[in-house]
């Protein structure tokens, strides 16, 4: 057997955004092994929120993620009013929680399509798509007062209005974006270098897509239309819009759908003001809730968000469980690491898009009964003592 | 005699104007490049300040360190600035005379070489790959380097009263007549971009891959050391332009136009780096392997028709 190299990627690397271990083998250049261990951003969210109230947790869950918060806290707003049941939610509130959420997959898709260029080396691709970006964040500021953490959805709609001075501005924004998505598609699809470090490179396919589970733009650049939106959650069945996909499932034809979403996400927030109907922004809910679960699941910018929650009556959830699109996708990168040079794992793991703060969670699988249980801190206090 | 060469050695053309005019270019470089990117970029002195702070800061030597982590950053600079000392700035070189090419390539090749090597006594598996690529690249590039440095040699061989192997007979040759690379165009467009290659600019910037190894050969390096290392890049790249001005852009007689000349390359450098993404080790060897053979073209060119000037 030949003698392979370990090359720890990780915890703390600059290819990674945020911490995990990658415990790459390598044989010269090429990579032959791929072990995942994750766990250096948990939290315990969840156990957080089984000792907050359902109002409280919006604010726990909004914190699971920076760049997908608006993202956490639709769904788990929508979550808990599947929770209690009848809840209208109003119409102008669906349209406002529309407009936070594809303004989010906007400012992420920008802030991705800089990293991929600062992966490959090319820094200007960076510096570009960051300025773009400045144009939503200020967007995503004036509207909810902050740049990450927007605190506009609740249980029963939003917490803020959107002012029509704001609804100019976000027009003006819309149209720059365009232009600009424009520009990076043909940037990522025409630049010998950066076609030479993308295309054919990290190539999943479509029956390794399907099962690892893959969600989000990673599994629509395998050719698969799977696009949650299209289920006409919040106002997305109010608006025309079609998901993107490509079919060569390598890091370009991820770059491809991602920076056709943000053309898409720039369509429909423009839909999105053009109809926006006039009314209320909420409905009030009652504290408690009584025994029920319920799910609910977004497409957020990086796949499938899926929310769980039980209640039992009282102003507590029993408990929530978090499913993120890149707990999802991390399983994809075995297959497409493994084979691929060294020099290209920094641009294969930065195309899943990973979001390690959404991803992290202690899974205790005992092998013999076959169950599988989520710990919390008291677990590991009792074992320590052991 | 003896007082005039200590001046050329210690101050013009000598260490002291290397050293100020490569940090200079470095800064420009590091500004121009943020001018271009859209922002405002540091202070052209800021190398300076870089070079300061390396040089006071603790160097922590790893306990696994081999033989030679601390000679060859000393050897890399050194080499880097006799290497200088090779190249005419604006006159005659100061290390010069017969033969005196073979010892430039010699001192440039050494320079790079003591890098990789202090990656390699690192024993740190990013300083390892690091200095891998690092030497693969050299193997990719030296090749049409030198089959590209030898047309200028052999075209001046037909002359006679020349010495061809003189970097500063072949400057000279070039003031007084005609851009070498007019006349062999293949050979100083490969040499040119071997040169990119050399220094570590983009798109060639990969031994230096920080996104993928951590820093690459200087991983491990801190302190003085680092400063050692940043310093042989900083020095060597202001070295090959000199080199590119002596040997192919024309050559240049006098001080005004040999800054001309190399600030002109440093702008072109400039763009290369905002503009070109990191190339893979693999297609950089291809790369450059293909242009050993574009040059070998007027290699031979030059070897048929000797009188061709």
């Amino acid at each position: 057997m030949k003698k392979t190299t370990t090359i720890p990627i990780g915890p703390q690397h600059p290819a990674l955004i945020e911490p995990e271990y990658l415990k790459v083998s390598v044989d010269g250049e090429t990579i032959v092994d791929v072990d995942i261990q994750l766990g250096y951003i948990h939290r315990g969210i969840e156990r957080l929120m089984q000792d907050r109230n359902y109002v409280q947790n919006i604010f726990v869950a909004e914190r699971m993620c920076g760049i997908c918060s608006g993202a956490h806290t639709v769904t788990y707003s929508m979550a808990v009013e599947n929770l209690i049941g009848d809840v209208e939610v109003p119409l102008r509130a669906k349209y406002i929680r529309t407009i936070i959420l594809e303004l989010e997959r906007l400012h992420s898709h920008l802030l991705w399509a800089g990293v991929a260029g600062y992966e490959i080396g090319i820094d200007t691709v960076f510096m570009s798509a960051w300025k773009d970006r400045e144009y939503v964040m200020d967007l995503l500021e004036q509207i909810s007062g902050n740049r990450v953490n927007y605190g506009m959805s609740t249980i029963g709609g939003v917490r803020r209005d959107v002012s029509s001075e704001i609804i100019t501005k976000i027009e003006k924004v819309m149209d720059v974006v365009s232009k600009r998505a424009d520009y990076y598609a043909d940037v990522f699809l025409n630049d010998k270098v950066i076609v030479a470090r993308t295309e054919g490179i990290g190539k999943l396919d479509r029956a390794d897509a399907e099962k690892f589970s893959a969600v989000g733009p990673t599994l629509r650049a395998c050719g698969f239309d799977y696009d949650i939106r299209k289920e006409g959650y919040a106002a997305y069945g109010d608006v025309e819009w079609e998901p993107v996909v490509a079919k060569n499932g390598d890091v370009q034809a991820k770059a491809i759908v991602r920076l056709g979403e943000v053309k898409v996400s720039a369509s429909i927030i423009r839909q999105c003001v053009s109809k926006m109907p006039k009314g209320d922004i909420r409905v009030k809910v009652a504290p408690n809730v009584s025994e029920n679960e319920a799910v609910a699941r977004i497409e957020a910018p990086r796949g499938e968000l899926f929310y769980y929650a039980r209640s039992n009556g009282s102003d507590k959830p029993e408990r929530v469980r978090i499913r993120t699109p890149t707990y999802s996708n991390i399983l994809t990168l075995k297959p497409t690491l493994i084979g691929q040079q060294l020099a290209d794992l920094p641009i294969i793991v930065a195309a899943i898009d990973p979001c390690f703060a959404c991803t992290d969670r202690v899974a205790l699988v005992d092998v013999n009964k076959g169950d599988e249980k989520v710990v919390d801190g008291s677990y590991f206090r009792k074992i320590d003592r052991g | 005699m003896f007082m005039p060469m200590l001046f050329e050695i210690l101050v013009y053309p000598g260490l002291l104007f290397i050293l100020v005019v490569s940090l200079m270019y470095s800064g420009i470089l590091r500004k121009l490049a943020a001018r271009m990117q859209n922002r405002m970029g540091p202070p052209i002195v800021q190398p300076v300040y870089d070079v300061i702070k390396w040089f006071s800061k603790e160097s922590i030597v790893p306990d696994e360190a081999r033989a030679g982590y601390n000679m060859w950053p000393v050897v890399g600079v050194v080499a880097a600035f006799v290497a200088g000392l090779m190249v005419p700035m604006g006159g005659a070189a100061v290390l010069d005379g017969a033969g005196g090419i073979i010892l430039l390539i010699y001192f440039l090749a050494l320079s790079s070489a003591a890098v990789y090597m202090a990656g390699f006594s690192s024993s740190n598996p990013f300083g390892v790959m690091g200095a891998i690529r690092g030497i693969t690249q050299m193997i990719a590039y030296e090749v049409p380097f030198i089959v590209s440095i030898l047309v200028p040699i052999i075209a001046l061989m037909g002359l006679g009263g020349v010495d061809y192997l003189s970097v500063s007979a072949i400057n000279g040759f070039q003031v007084n007549n005609v851009w070498l690379i007019q006349l062999y165009p293949l050979a100083g467009v490969v040499f040119l971009l071997t040169l990119v290659g050399k220094i570590e600019m983009p798109p060639f910037h990969t031994p230096g891959a920080h996104q993928e190894l951590v820093g690459g050969y200087s991983a491990e390096y801190s302190g003085a050391g680092l400063g050692m290392i940043e310093v042989v890049h900083i020095i060597k790249g202001f070295v090959v332009m000199g080199l590119a001005v002596a040997l192919f852009l024309g050559g240049a007689g006098t001080l005004p136009v040999f800054i001309a000349k190399t600030f002109g390359f440093l702008v072109v450098l400039t763009v290369l780096r905002v503009v070109m993404a990191r190339l893979r080790i693999d297609h950089i060897l291809e790369f450059y392997w293909l242009l050993a053979i574009v040059a070998g073209v007027d290699l031979i060119r030059v070897i048929l028709v000797p009188a061709g000037l």
